[in-house]
């Protein structure tokens, strides 16, 4: 029975997709210009097995992949120092918070112009776009999570006369772990998104965004329609591996009911 | 002076654990002026002594433990255990409060072997010495339950366990059970009494519970509020374990809360 109920439950996720696929296959079959603004399943199939056979989508997906991570890493842990700092000293806050603040408004499209002629548009430039996109949901939430250490745990702290390290580690970090993942999931969505995007900019290179522009420009929707699919399951498994890590590092916390 | 009776073992003359406390004071700063909160507190608590102190809520109790455990620093007077000042907190006095303040993101295990994080013991010994006071508190098999999967009554436990674990002289004990139910607590006093016999270390333990005072303490201090003053220092004078219904803990009973009925009546 509970098996039963699971399986009609895990089904019900399945429903909006299949509704969509099916308006999809109907859309295709409508007329000439649909069937091209609309490519066909079978169409899209044959392109992936065209694609995969070739080893262009692997390749492209590993290429956004690997920036993504290579810039999550760099702007999530950057993130996490500026905004530890800024939370626990007051001077480092006058110091580079009006910046901080300020810099952030600006969307990170916006800057790829000038980083591309600082920098130019090669693979550099790209992970330092999205090491931008990570920082700053990074570094927010962890202003928010050391700053709201709980001044009672520190008194336990210096009762057991903690030196400052053993402090970082067994005081501030877990009470502002909760904050880091929710920056963390947030930075892994904007660094998700401006992997892609950035390809989009800065058109050498390989990557999704990449395989979609030339696939643009050879007028292939299936493949256009593969790439889109691509991006949004490879961020969809990206932010449940960090669920999972998150949900595994805070079972210290209370289940909220 | 105090009547220590059989069941505790006498203490050698230099047992560590005197604490010393005169001419003290503490002022808060409020609204830019200085509230006075404790004045003139003078307090020889001899070793193994078992202190109680009670008063009215907002009389300077916790203020006066956080003094002596060195979470404030600033005040007048002196303070010295074994005849060394009190500059700050040192691993010579414990302190278990009332929300037992064990971390959340710990287990039972790790957050009393956090307390010998300034020792150079090994992974080993520290286990050991980690288990057999996990056993002292009778917490056998919650060893690896986080904080929020335990009783208010377990938690107590685990923080005096954690307490203890460093050999602190002296242990302070502000209102540690006054979140629990009326049986837990009555068995946590017993188990605490049982722990001071073992461990013959001083004792000073704020309570509200007038009972509880007189039940455990040698003596039981009464402070008077605002700004906060010893009224009164009593002497129980009877030997350790107690019958809790003992004729003279119900005359005490009567004659302590006379005496804070009496403050909160002017
Ligand atoms: N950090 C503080 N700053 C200002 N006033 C305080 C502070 N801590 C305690 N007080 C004041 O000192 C008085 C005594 O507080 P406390 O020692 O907590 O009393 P008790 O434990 O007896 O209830 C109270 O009036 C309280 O408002
Ligand atoms: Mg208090």
């Amino acid at each position: 029975m509970s098996t039963f109920k699971k399986c009609c439950a895990g089904l019900r996720g399945l429903a909006s997709p299949l509704l969509l696929v099916a308006a999809w296959e109907a859309a295709s079959r409508q007329d000439a210009s649909h069937a091209y603004a609309f490519a066909s399943l079978a169409s899209i199939g044959a392109g992936l097995r065209e694609l995969s056979g070739s080893g262009e989508l692997w390749l492209s997906a590993l290429a956004s992949l690997q920036r993504t991570c290579l810039g999550l890493l760099y702007g999530a842990s950057l993130g996490t120092l500026l905004g530890a700092g800024m939370a626990l000293s007051p001077l480092a806050a006058r110091l580079v918070g009006p910046l901080f603040h300020s810099l952030r408004q600006v969307p990170i499209l916006g800057l790829i112009p000038l980083l591309a002629l600082w920098f130019g548009s090669g693979e550099g430039t790209k992970v330092l776009i999205v090491a931008l996109a990570a920082f700053y949901p990074m570094a927010l939430n962890a202003v928010e999570g050391f700053s709201q250490v709980d001044p009672r745990y520190r008194e336990v702290g210096r009762l057991f006369g903690l030196g400052p390290w053993q402090h970082c580690w067994h005081v501030l970090l877990p009470s502002a772990l909760p904050s880091l993942f929710n920056g963390l999931l947030h930075a892994l969505a904007f660094a998700w998104v401006s992997s892609v995007g950035c390809e989009l900019f800065l058109s050498t290179g390989v990557g999704l965004g990449n395989m979609m522009m030339n696939a643009e420009a050879g007028a292939r929707m299936d493949i256009i329609v593969i790439g889109v699919l691509c991006i949004g399951l490879l961020g969809y498994a990206m932010n449940l591996l960090f669920s999972r890590l998150s949900q595994r590092l805070l079972r210290w916390r209370p289940l909220r009911r | 002076m105090t009547a220590i009776a059989p069941p505790i073992p006498p203490l050698a003359l230099d047992t560590p654990g005197a604490l010393s406390i005169r001419g003290l004071n503490k002022h808060y700063p409020i609204d830019g002026r200085r509230l006075p909160v404790l004045q003139h507190i003078d307090l020889q608590v001899q070793p193994g002594e078992f202190i109680a102190i009670v008063g009215a809520s907002g009389c300077g109790k916790s203020t006066l433990l956080r003094l002596i455990a060195g979470l404030e620093t600033d005040y007048e007077g002196q303070m010295q255990l074994d005849g060394k000042p009190i500059r700050g907190p040192s691993l010579d006095r414990g302190m278990v409060f009332q929300d037992h303040r064990l971390f959340p993101w710990k287990t039972v295990f790790d957050n009393i072997a956090l307390a010998l994080k300034h020792s150079r013991l090994d992974k080993a010994h520290v286990a050991a010495r980690v288990n057999e006071h996990i056993a002292l508190v009778g917490l056998q098999g919650f060893e690896h339950a986080y904080p929020h999967q335990l009783s208010g009554g377990m938690a107590q436990r685990a923080a005096i366990a954690r307490a203890l674990i460093t050999q602190p002289k002296l242990l302070l004990l502000d209102e540690p059970f006054g979140a629990l139910d009326a049986l837990t607590r009555v068995r946590m006093q017993q188990e605490l009494q049982r722990l001071w016999i073992q461990q013959r270390s001083t004792m000073i333990m704020v309570t509200h519970d007038v009972e509880e005072a007189l039940y455990l303490g040698d003596r039981v201090i009464v402070l008077e509020p605002r700004p906060g003053r010893i009224r009164h220092v009593i002497e129980v004078g009877l030997a350790h374990p107690r019958e809790r219904n003992a004729a003279r803990l119900q005359s005490l009973r009567q004659e302590i809360l006379g005496q804070l009925l009496s403050q909160a009546g002017h």
